[in-house]
């Protein structure tokens, strides 16, 4: 099972914590696809603890963060 | 512009004009080049011949959004270095509107007393402290208020600083009654203390800062303002304004690059109490207030005030670094423990930085233990007391280290670690032991740095320290808030118009640029002269060989990459 993370005011109103059956690995632009994220509005995405894009892949028992544009001061 | 030299020996205060080489400097560049003309690079930092700088930035006073922040420097007691440390509140604009360009402290009280230096419209003055001595800072700041008006800022130490403990720093207050506002970075607090300076009080005025181009300050100041307003990052929707600065700390444990139980692990298993959604959902819920503000007319507005369950304010704003060193980094995952503790270290005049990795080493020795709020709190209370115990943790990391024969010290070049361990995140590390500020993120942060470089490789982190570097000079020496980068680093053309503006200087982008770089070789040269080690000599060694869980990561960056950072200045 993916362990999906939605963090900040990404997706308002939705679960943070998701899960997602995937039979088979999808790139991570799938997976927001399918959650109904706008990839215009992540701004950093974390697979498996590794910072990745939207054409990386997602293992079925993985784990992905979607994280809004953020910055550090 | 005007300089005032405040000279601690004859307790007398002159003012002149600044010469003309110092025309376009501001902020962290005026600093460097006054330590590298005017301070002894092997001097002893809390003796005579250092001075203490406090100068806003190029931009200060004029009301450009974010442009209010306050530089203040000196030779560093921790890094024994140069060093700028920047703070937000009302100073950077009081100071802009006077006309004055630096106020540089030297010498030393010829007999004991302490001071507190009056600054006004046409006017300055030394004058005894001796009401607002052994006060924390809170109540000092609130005496200074009473006797000279609460419209005055006020810029001061704590007892931290009165006992020149390198851990300090000096804090300026904001609108209201805001004191949270720090300069923390660098021990600048105990050369402050050195001066038998307790305080310095800014009496403000209307004037407006003259404007050589109004019209084109006017247009580019206004379109920076918009383009921030516009960003994804940093305008009204953003995380930054929404849940402050601790929006990143999930993302920043999700990478493994959260300092846990003195940077023994990347991850906190209890970061999800720690992140800025938790924050906000606790301050909301009880009616603290959050997206406030630290600068007058700053419109990303990312500080917070943390209440307590009644609410009652516990500290005035809590932020990503200070959860990641006084929460994680101590095993703490309660918000209102770590809020207790940043406000003892406000209160006190420390570093929440450096003293949260004093106190992971200090439990590594055994004075306390992770996790355990009371005897961390009891520990930090010891400070004010003047134990060995609190002069240790008030003296940093490093020498707590020293003094307890721990040796994994999250520090480089004598200064701690901020909120992303190296290992992981390793463009940081590459900015920590090459800035000329020593570990310090401000200097060239590469969080977030996305599609460019792999935080956790080598390739390419070189180059993308070296352009982090010289765009946080830009921002320092023209007193821009580090979140406002967004719009200048597309655009370097609006910077250069506003300081056109605001100047006349008729410069172009390559001047510009020019100018950034100067402030790291002058900097760097400062460094050099003071003997400083090479920086592939700089990073912990525990951190060359320990690997840093979840990824196993070490700081393996080869010494060719670290050399080669600053070939392309």
């Amino acid at each position: 099972m993916l362990e999906i993370e939605i963090a900040g005011q990404l997706l308002p109103g939705t679960e943070r914590k998701l899960q997602l059956r995937l039979d088979r690995a999808e790139s991570v632009r799938q997976v927001a696809d399918r959650l109904g994220l706008d990839p215009e509005e992540i701004g950093l995405i974390v697979v498996n603890g590794i910072q990745s894009e939207l054409d990386d892949l997602v293992p079925p028992d993985g784990r992905v963060c979607f994280y809004p544009p953020m910055t550090g001061g | 512009m005007q300089m005032l030299r405040v000279d601690m020996g004859s307790l007398g205060v002159r003012q002149e004009a600044t010469p003309a080489a110092y025309e376009h400097l501001g902020g962290r560049g005026l600093i460097a080049r006054l330590l590298l003309e005017e301070v002894p690079p092997d001097c002893d930092p809390l003796g005579p011949h250092n001075k203490l700088i406090v100068a806003p930035g190029l931009l200060g006073g004029t009301g450009v959004s974010t442009a209010g922040r306050l530089s203040i420097g000196g030779k560093s007691p921790l890094t024994g270095g140069t060093k700028e440390s920047n703070a937000g509140g009302t100073a950077g604009d009081a100071l802009g509107r006077l006309d004055l360009k630096a106020i540089v402290v030297e010498g030393q009280p010829s007999a004991p007393g302490w001071h507190v230096l009056l600054v006004g419209p046409g006017s300055a003055e030394l004058v005894a402290a001796e009401h607002v001595i052994g006060l924390g800072t809170t109540a000092a700041c609130e005496a200074l208020w009473q006797r000279y008006g609460q419209e005055s800022t006020v810029i001061a130490i704590g007892p931290a600083g009165e006992l020149r403990l390198i851990g300090a720093a000096i804090v300026c207050t904001g609108e209201g009654e805001q004191r949270s506002n720090i300069a923390a970075r660098g021990g600048l607090g105990a050369v402050m203390g050195s001066k038998g300076l307790k305080a310095i009080v800014i009496r403000p005025t209307n004037a407006a800062v003259p404007l050589a181009e109004a019209e084109l300050f006017r247009t580019s100041a206004r379109r920076f303002a918009q383009e921030l307003l516009n960003d994804p990052k940093v305008g009204p929707k953003g995380g930054t304004h929404t849940y402050g600065t601790s929006a990143i700390t999930a993302a920043v444990n999700e990478m493994g690059s959260l300092p846990t139980r003195s940077f023994s692990s990347g991850s906190f298993e209890s970061a999800g109490e720690l992140r800025g959604e938790k924050l906000r959902e606790t301050i909301l819920a009880r009616s603290g207030r959050i997206g406030t503000r630290c600068m007058p007319g700053c419109v990303i507005a990312c500080r917070n005030v943390y209440v307590d369950e009644n609410g009652n304010t516990i500290v005035g704003t809590l932020q990503f670094e200070t959860i990641a060193l006084l929460g994680s980094n101590l095993g703490l995952s309660d918000l209102d423990q770590v809020a207790q503790l940043n406000q003892l270290c406000n209160d006190l005049g420390l570093d929440t930085i450096e003293t949260g990795a004093a106190l992971g080493v200090a439990i590594e020795a055994g004075l306390a233990k992770f996790g355990d709020f009371e005897s961390l709190a009891a520990l930090l209370r010891q400070v004010a007391e003047g134990t060995e115990h609190g002069r240790l943790i008030g003296s940093g990391a490093a020498t707590t280290g020293r003094a307890l024969g721990v040796e994994r010290v999250p520090s480089a070049l004598g200064q701690a670690m901020p909120g992303y361990d190296p290992r992981s995140l390793k463009g940081n590390g590459l900015t920590y032991i090459t800035s000329p500020q020593g570990a310090d993120h401000t200097a060239g942060n590469a969080f977030g740095a996305r599609k460019e470089v792999n935080p956790l490789g080598i390739e390419g982190q070189a180059r993308l320290s070296l352009k982090l570097q010289i765009m946080a000079a830009m921002l320092d020496s023209t007193g821009l808030c580090l979140f406002a980068r967004p719009p200048v680093v597309a655009d370097p053309q609006l910077m250069v118009d506003m300081l056109n503006g605001r100047f006349g200087w008729g410069w172009t982008t390559e001047d510009l640029d020019r100018a950034n770089r100067d402030v790291l070789r002058a900097e760097l040269e400062f460094n050099r002269r003071a003997g400083l080690p090479p920086a592939r000599e700089r990073m912990p060694a525990y951190m060359r060989t320990e690997p840093l869980p979840p990824h196993g990561a070490t700081f393996d960056l080869p010494d060719s990459e670290i050399e080669a950072v600053f070939e392309a200045l």
